[in-house]
């Protein structure tokens, strides 16, 4: 396996306060890697940073092997699932149109209808193509940036708290879906999640970090009770449950 | 209506309604992603440093269509960057701009001796003035406009519903977002001579409004309101040389008119907007506490 993303020696401000301070990071070729932490550890903004979405201080981000400027057309190989999707939900798009928009490179006028109906397909969601985007529930708007995914070859997904608001059996069942096409995509998969359980059933690494890294390495080793304690420290609670 | 058929054949007439149909195709355009960027103070303030324009080509002689343009420019683009630099929220730099181009302006007017009544004109626009130098500077910049969004319009679409899912895609944003500005304010700038100051803004909010009440889907949204903004300029024309009415807010009124009519209409069938509002009066009926828009 070759390492897809390479963040090293990061450190990013955020007005007068430091985010994240010396933060190294490798994700392995179709490696699943979850990124847990407590609330304001910075996880969010590393996200953002390896994404060139926020200025960044000091340290480097590579990702396939070349700096963010030098991305060019690898760029469209990236796919991201934010925590929301914050618009107006009067807007008038439709499932279909919003999912055609992850084809790069092609007029929107001659969008692949087929493409966006077979990745609509694969994520469940092809009722919804004729739907506003803004009328859809929580779960379905998550199939919906799946499907966004889906519509073009990508080779590495970034779901930042991609379940949040879901109800257990929504997450539950988006879990299975993005499991399923991690194994038929080959995804190369970083997520931002609160959810030690899932983390521990379905990532194979885990990045612990608190404004730097704290722990990583497998599920059992950076989710031991150490590990947590370093992380969020003496008050935690870790509850678990079977869904 | 003999009237009407004389008055259709004058060129002064022609010349109105063709730039007004070309006006209407334009604002609509840029005004359908003016009502999504949530950009309608924005237009309506760039609009206002026309006075400034008017009021420094009256002092200095020269002929004030040449200076309106440079100042809304300057004055969008200027907005723009406070807008990106500062954490403020941007009604606060629009309304700070606002008044600060409208006092210049008066201030400026103040400075100049003899009949000012002329520069009232401004204020509400005369179609009926426009002459074929106008009719070829509407329709280059419709040329423009038209190309640039449409060759861009995925991208366009994209950085209007979230910014961050463009930026990863590799669309500069921050590119895009000044060529926008720029091409706004060339807009209002050419506007402003034909519709006036206080109602250009009518131009670029209104159809796409109409046009967003109507339908879900983007295309039929942005051809919609293309349409609307075309036939209700014509018409508006129509209707004014037919009862003899001001030609600008004629104009206005048929666009208002269509926007009722699509409120109306957005009730009875189940649009987007329909469905959002009885999901509102449901979540009303529920809980009792709460009464207005989350």
């Amino acid at each position: 396996m070759s390492a897809l993303v390479q963040v090293e020696d990061l450190t990013v401000w955020q007005g007068t306060q430091i985010a994240l301070s010396h933060v190294s990071l490798t994700l392995e070729e179709g490696s699943s890697t979850a990124l847990v932490g407590p609330n304001g550890a910075g996880k969010s903004t590393l996200v953002q940073a390896m994404l060139g979405l926020i200025p960044v201080e000091s340290g480097s981000v590579r990702l396939f092997g070349c700096s963010l400027e030098q991305l060019g057309e690898r760029r469209h190989a990236i796919g991201y699932v934010p925590q929301n999707l914050p618009f107006e939900r009067t807007f008038p798009i439709t499932v279909a149109e919003f999912v055609a928009l992850g084809i790069p490179k092609r007029s929107w006028w001659k969008q692949d209808k087929s493409a966006v109906e077979r990745a609509l397909i694969r994520v469940n969601a092809m009722h919804l193509a004729n739907k506003p985007l803004g009328n859809l529930s929580g779960g379905e708007t998550k199939r919906v940036l799946l499907a966004y995914c889906l519509v073009h070859p990508r080779k590495l997904l970034i779901l930042d708290e991609a379940p949040a608001g879901l109800d257990p059996q929504a997450e539950e069942s988006f879990y299975q879906l993005l499991e399923e096409l991690r194994m038929q995509e080959r995804w190369t998969i970083l997520q931002i999640s609160h959810d030690l359980d899932m983390v521990s059933r379905s990532c194979d690494h885990v990045v612990c970090i608190n404004q730097r890294v704290v722990c990583e390495g497998t599920p059992e080793e950076a989710l031991s009770n150490e590990s947590l304690l370093l992380a969020y420290g003496p008050n935690r609670t870790r509850y678990h449950h079977q869904h | 209506m003999d009237n009407l058929l004389d008055l259709l054949q004058q060129g002064f007439m022609q010349r109105a309604m063709i730039a007004g149909g070309l006006m209407g195709i334009l604002g609509a355009l840029l005004g359908s992603f003016v009502i999504l960027r949530q950009l309608t103070f924005f237009s309506h303030t760039v609009g206002h440093a026309a006075i400034v324009g008017i009021a420094m080509g009256v002092l200095l002689g020269v002929n004030p269509d040449w200076l309106i343009a440079p100042c809304i420019l300057l004055l969008g683009l200027g907005l723009q960057y406070f807008t990106e630099k500062s954490d403020l929220n941007s009604e606060i730099i629009l309304s700070t701009m606002l008044s600060g181009s409208i006092a210049v302006g008066i201030i400026l007017i103040g400075f100049i001796s003899g009949y000012r009544g002329s520069l009232f004109n401004f204020l509400f626009g005369d179609i009926l003035a426009v002459n074929e130098w106008d009719i070829y500077k509407c329709l280059v910049l419709l040329l423009i406009c038209a190309l640039f969004l449409l060759l861009t319009l995925k991208e366009q679409v994209l950085l209007t519903l979230n910014q961050q899912m463009a930026t990863v895609q590799g669309i500069p944003v921050r590119f895009y977002r000044y060529i926008f500005t720029i091409l706004l304010s060339l807009v209002v700038a050419v506007a402003i001579k034909a519709i006036g100051i206080l109602l250009v803004n009518a131009f670029l909010v209104i159809p796409p409004a109409s046009a967003k009440l109507l339908t879900r889907k983007f295309t039929s949204f942005l051809t919609l309101g293309t349409l609307l903004g075309c036939f209700s300029a014509i018409f508006g024309m129509l209707f004014s040389g037919l009862f003899n009415t001001s030609s600008g807010p004629t104009i206005v009124l048929v666009q208002v008119s269509i926007f009722l009519g699509a409120l109306l209409l957005s009730k009875v069938w189940k649009f987007p907007l329909a469905e959002e509002k009885l999901f509102k009066g449901q979540r009303a009926k529920l809980d009792p506490k709460h009464s207005g828009p989350q």
